[in-house]
């Protein structure tokens, strides 16, 4: 035992340093994340104030019913799942591909307009991007219905009433929200590519094309996996802004645009259960943390240091 | 190895959990309950006891502390109290309120509501039952309202709120620019009832272009729900309703009912006519400013005394205002805004002292809503109180429908003089509905109130503004029978029933 | 050489397409802040208003002393959050990057797991408040915001594990020099580009922040931009939305107007300072250490 104990110590001895530099961080997230960590149980209670929330009574998975029996709830988490399978996929290649080509924008002064530019939508609250969408699709005065459709021959469409188009709507208005945000990380991890890489493939006479494929691709790989083992861990997460304000909470458009944070919003806006808001979120983590498990393993297979743990 | 491991991590633990207790001052983040009155510190001793007051905040509350001084000189002396006025954004209320009832920061005052889940505060014990206290320090406050309306707040029996004084009921009806009545000579003593509203719809779309007779309330306020709401009692949340003519008080769905379905043909008719705003089902626009930028005639509402006066003001435009219904008062007239004592509070005596001068005591209560004499407010020959000479924003600004006595407030210039007046013979005419009192409590179907909800979500706005089909309504009903809400008409009817007999009302 | 110019103009075709659908939206939404509110009541947004109307920034040039403070507050809370998180972050980033480091899988997954699993809201406030006290302090704006979740830690992990080349640090070793040396001299200057990425987006996270401000800040002193842009914008929709006894006051608030002005001058900062972090995406300043 005292062998064991002294072996310990002598690498924590030789590592101190590292260990050091973890303190600040790791007490933050004691703090910040651990420490509340007790209120996990509030889904699993029957809150009294009057009592505590430690001492109030356990109500086993009560709190969760209201997501699992309507017909709605299987609906929403589909549309969750969908939804954010084709954020991660769409963004991942989209983003990829800007930082891509902004590398390749020869005039810097260009290339930095451009990434600025394609900031700005991520700098605009949902909320007014709302109000830009129905200036878009506005029945009488959209920019759609007045001038485009039009130009074409068609009919005005109530958008606002139409659930089938919202699907490509909203993956539109994400992917336009979030790219800018986005290929910064991947342009940042481009730029640490030795372009020694480059200028040897060049020599050898191999195409852009096949640089990206080969050089480019494989060494944005860690990122790019990383990024994607994230997205997965937040899959039952929707961005609320998105599918609540920008729909304008218009009936007729749940059948597609309902995801379990609005289904959630709207009956905690009535009830005001903290034990529900509290078994929906542990819900949402619990099915994350199970499918990261799961990539993670898979990503461990094949590469150990990539992976996230 | 993995002893290695363990040893490793524990010994990290230790040292990180060791950095935080450090840090941690005081101990407990435990909540019990801390409900206990200080005793001390009212009976008269030399420190004046603190109440702080939390409250629905609307607008410009930059002199809230010169307001709180000068209330503070009054009941200084008259009850050794000082309060410590806590404005809180209407656009925060919910999430502060709940935090702050959570844990046990010192609240004492708390505005409360049927609106703000007054029921489920209730049932997790985050405020305090009120009967004892105000028979020993609130005497002065029964005798302000009518029994009805004192009793209106009681669930299982005890008071947990105490309702403001405004007007309890409402009357429902459209109100509309006078300048286009006059200008086509609309007679409104003709228009009985909602359907005789066509006429004048017509009028209007024919000869004014560019404007819609008929607008929303609001997004989630259609016309048709002005047109049902007096004829029944919504019992709180719509789902499950009486008829408010039932002595009998039976709960039925209020999708499936005649009347249900007649507004909503109606309201259907009106949008295929075009009478009714285009995008009254997506517009992020209330209707005053519809009518204010000339897109809208007129729009329905629950009204009460100087409703159109006040309407006028949002609008810039002269308004008049034709009921189309009897005075009702339902289940919710009394705890739609009320005043409660937080569980936090460490001196419910001396909150309770406060409380019962905002009934009895006009200087206070003149403070709280209208500010301070001079700077906020000036009062003129007739009686009445203006904004200064010049001024536009006063830097305090009240909602007084929250809080208090507000019969004992002087009034604004462009009211009628006796507008409490008419407010109090309003409150008294009003058709009392038999459920008055009762509040649901949502918790034995709250999983069905979820699902139901976002099924009333889908449909209502879309039915209740004319721009779905009328057909849908059949589809409504089935997703809603789907969604569990004959479960919830059923418990609504054994807690109604209960409350009945409790109450001698069976 | 030709077949380069052509790439390069399609390239740049591409990004003139995107640039425009970018700018346009907030094109729109800067002329919709002068235009009057009857015309975008009457007419919705438009490039070309009927009526221009200097209302929306006359309102908020009224609020100046309070919007000036809260300009004030949100440039300190953002300055010191995120130096204070970006520090800690790669402090925190750095051991877990290094491929000898004992546990460094176990300690991932503890950051990892905060991601994941929150103990919610209410449990989070009453800590703050309760043990530590913050509220309606300035701390209550920097504190819960300093490392969002550890996605940016592992983040900056996995840029210090591919892009500093092993042998830099092991040279260094063998030149006797200490773990925090090797960090400050050598590992955080080859990471610009990463720490100017995550310093931008925890710059942007906490100065679009207002959800903090919302349940910690009663104090109007101590109001952040958008925290008192945000109240000012829900508490005017508010207003519309319920009858209450108007008092001439609110009969002219601009609120079309208003909320894209607010948007405005939210976002034009911003803008202004992205320049300067660009500078950090440079080719070249990673080899040119290597070589060296």
């Amino acid at each position: 035992m005292a062998h064991t104990w002294r072996k310990v110590w002598k690498t924590f001895w030789r590592y101190k340093a590292l260990f050091l530099m973890l303190v600040p961080g790791m007490v933050y997230l004691f703090i910040n994340n651990y420490m509340p960590m007790f209120g996990l149980t509030i889904a699993f209670k029957d809150i009294n104030y009057a009592k505590g929330i430690w001492r109030s009574d356990w109500i086993g998975l009560k709190n969760f019913e209201f997501l699992f029996i309507s017909k709605d709830a299987w609906r929403i988490t589909r549309n969750t799942i969908l939804y954010n399978g084709v954020f991660i996929v769409l963004n991942t290649v989209m983003a990829i591909g800007v930082a891509i080509l902004l590398n390749e924008v020869r005039k810097k002064f260009l290339a930095r307009f451009y990434q600025s530019v394609l900031l700005l939508p991520y700098l605009i609250s949902m909320v007014i991007v709302g109000y830009l969408v129905l200036a878009l699709l506005n029945l009488e005065n959209g920019f759609m219905n007045k001038v485009i459709l039009p130009a074409f021959g068609i009919d005005p469409i109530s958008w606002y009433t139409k659930p089938e188009y919202w699907p490509y709507i909203l993956t539109i208005v994400n992917l336009w929200k979030n790219i800018g945000y986005l290929c910064i990380i991947y342009l940042a991890a481009i730029v640490g590519i030795d372009p020694e890489y480059y200028e040897a493939a060049t020599i050898d006479g191999a195409t852009k094309w096949q640089q990206i494929r080969s050089i480019t691709v494989p060494l944005l790989m860690p990122t790019i996996i990383i990024l994607t083992l994230l997205a997965i861990g937040r899959i039952f997460y929707a961005d609320f802004g998105l599918f609540y304000q920008v729909p304008l909470n218009s009936g007729p458009l749940q059948p597609t645009t309902d995801v379990i944070d609005t289904y959630v919003y709207r009956a905690l806006i009535t009830l005001g259960d903290i034990g529900m808001s509290s078994a929906a979120g542990f819900y949402q983590s619990l099915v994350g943390f199970v499918l990261v498990l799961v990539s993670n393993l898979i990503v461990r297979l094949k590469d150990k240091d990539q992976a996230l743990f | 190895m993995k002893k290695n491991k363990l040893a490793l991590i524990s010994l990290m633990m230790a040292l990180i959990l060791f950095i935080t207790a450090c840090n941690s001052s005081g101990g407990g983040g435990n909540t019990s309950s801390g409900s206990g009155g200080n005793s001390s510190s009212s009976s008269g001793g030399s420190a004046p006891a603190e109440v702080v007051m939390a409250y629905l905040n609307f607008g410009d509350a930059t002199d809230v502390q010169l307001v709180e001084d000068e209330i503070n000189k009054i009941t200084r002396e008259k009850i050794n109290v000082v309060v410590d006025l806590m404005p809180i954004d209407i656009a925060a209320w919910q999430q502060q309120t709940n935090l702050l009832l959570a844990g046990n920061e010192k609240v004492d005052l708390i505005v409360s509501s049927a609106f703000f889940n007054y029921s489920t505060q209730v049932s997790r014990g985050q405020l305090l039952e009120l009967d004892d206290l105000l028979e020993q320090y609130g005497q002065d406050i029964k005798g302000t309202m009518p029994d009805a309306i004192y009793n209106g707040t009681r669930i299982n029996g005890k008071i947990y709120g105490i309702p403001s004084i405004r007007d309890f009921g409402a009357d429902y009806g459209m109100v509309m620019r006078k300048d286009l009545v006059d200008k086509y000579n609309i007679d409104l003593s003709k228009v009985k009832q909602w359907s005789d509203l066509t006429e004048v719809f017509k009028v209007i779309k024919q000869n004014e272009p560019g404007m819609a007779p008929l607008a929303p309330t609001t997004q989630t306020y259609q016309p048709a729900r002005a047109m049902y709401m007096p004829e029944i009692d919504p019992l709180g949340d719509s789902l499950g309703v009486i008829l408010i003519d039932d002595q009998d008080m039976k709960v039925v769905n209020l999708y499936e009912l005649d009347l249900y379905r007649e507004k909503i043909r109606l309201v259907r008719e009106w949008y295929e006519a075009g009478y009714i705003y285009t995008d009254a089902a997506t517009t992020q626009e209330t209707s005053a400013n519809l009518v204010k930028a000339g897109q809208a005639f007129g729009y329905f509402n629950n009204m009460k005394p100087g409703y159109a006066v006040q309407e006028g003001q949002l609008t810039n435009h002269e308004m008049v205002t034709v009921a189309l219904s009897d005075v009702v008062i339902q289940s919710t007239g009394a705890s739609s805004f009320m005043i409660s004592i937080a569980r936090n509070s460490t001196d419910p005596v001396a909150a309770m002292k406060f409380m019962n001068l905002l009934y009895s005591d006009a200087d206070v209560m003149n403070l709280l809503t209208n500010g301070i004499e001079g700077k906020h407010y000036v009062k003129k020959d007739n009686g009445f109180i203006a904004k200064p000479e010049g001024v536009t924003e006063t830097g305090y600004q009240f909602n007084q429908w929250e809080i208090g006595n507000n019969f004992l407030t002087y009034v604004w210039e462009g009211q009628d003089a006796d507008i409490w007046e008419q407010t109090k013979k309003f409150n008294e005419s009003g058709k009392v509905s038999p459920a008055l009192g009762f509040t649901f409590d949502q918790g034995p179907v709250k999983s069905e109130v979820a699902a139901v909800t976002n099924v009333q979500n889908q449909y209502l706005v879309g039915l209740e503004s004319g721009t779905l089909e009328y057909e849908m309504i059949d589809k409504f009903i089935e997703e809603l029978k789907a969604a569990g809400i004959d479960r919830i008409i059923e418990e609504k009817q054994r807690q109604l029933d209960e409350w009945a007999k409790a109450n001698g009302k069976k | 050489m030709r077949s380069n110019d052509m790439n390069q103009t399609l390239v740049n075709i591409f990004f003139i397409l995107a640039s425009a659908a970018c700018i346009f939206p907030f094109l729109l939404l800067f002329i919709a802040s002068f235009s009057s509110e009857q015309s975008i009541i009457a007419n919705g947004y438009s490039l070309f208003p009927s009526e221009f109307s200097l209302e929306a920034y006359k309102y908020l040039w009224s609020n100046f002393d309070s919007i000036g403070r809260s300009y004030g507050i949100t440039v300190l809370i953002t300055a010191v959050g995120t130096s204070a998180g970006l520090f800690i972050s790669a402090l925190l980033a750095y051991p877990l990057s290094r491929t000898d480091m004992p546990l460094k899988n176990t300690l991932s997954f503890i950051v990892f797991f905060t991601m994941l699993f929150n103990g919610g809201l209410v449990p989070t406030y009453l800590i703050y408040t309760e043990v530590f006290h913050i509220k309606n302090t300035l701390w209550a704006l920097i504190i819960p915001g300093l490392l969002t979740n550890g996605f940016f830690i592992l983040l900056i992990r996995t840029f210090f594990r591919n892009s500093i080349p092993k042998e830099i640090i092991e040279s260094a070793y063998i030149d006797g020099a200490s773990e925090f040396k090797i960090f400050f001299r050598i590992v955080m200057p080859l990471s610009l580009p990463i720490l100017a990425t995550i310093g931008l987006m925890l710059g942007i996270g906490y100065w679009n922040d207002w959800f903090n401000g919302l349940i910690y800040i009663t104090d109007s002193k101590l109001f952040s931009l958008q925290n008192l842009l945000n109240r000012m914008l829900q508490n005017i929709q508010f207003l519309q939305q319920t009858n209450l006894d108007g008092r001439g006051q609110t009969a002219n608030l601009p609120t079309n107007g208003v909320r894209m002005a607010m948007a405005v001058i939210g976002i034009v900062p911003i803008l202004l300072l992205y320049p300067f972090f660009q500078k950090f995406f440079v080719k070249g300043l990673t080899i040119g250490a290597v070589k060296g």
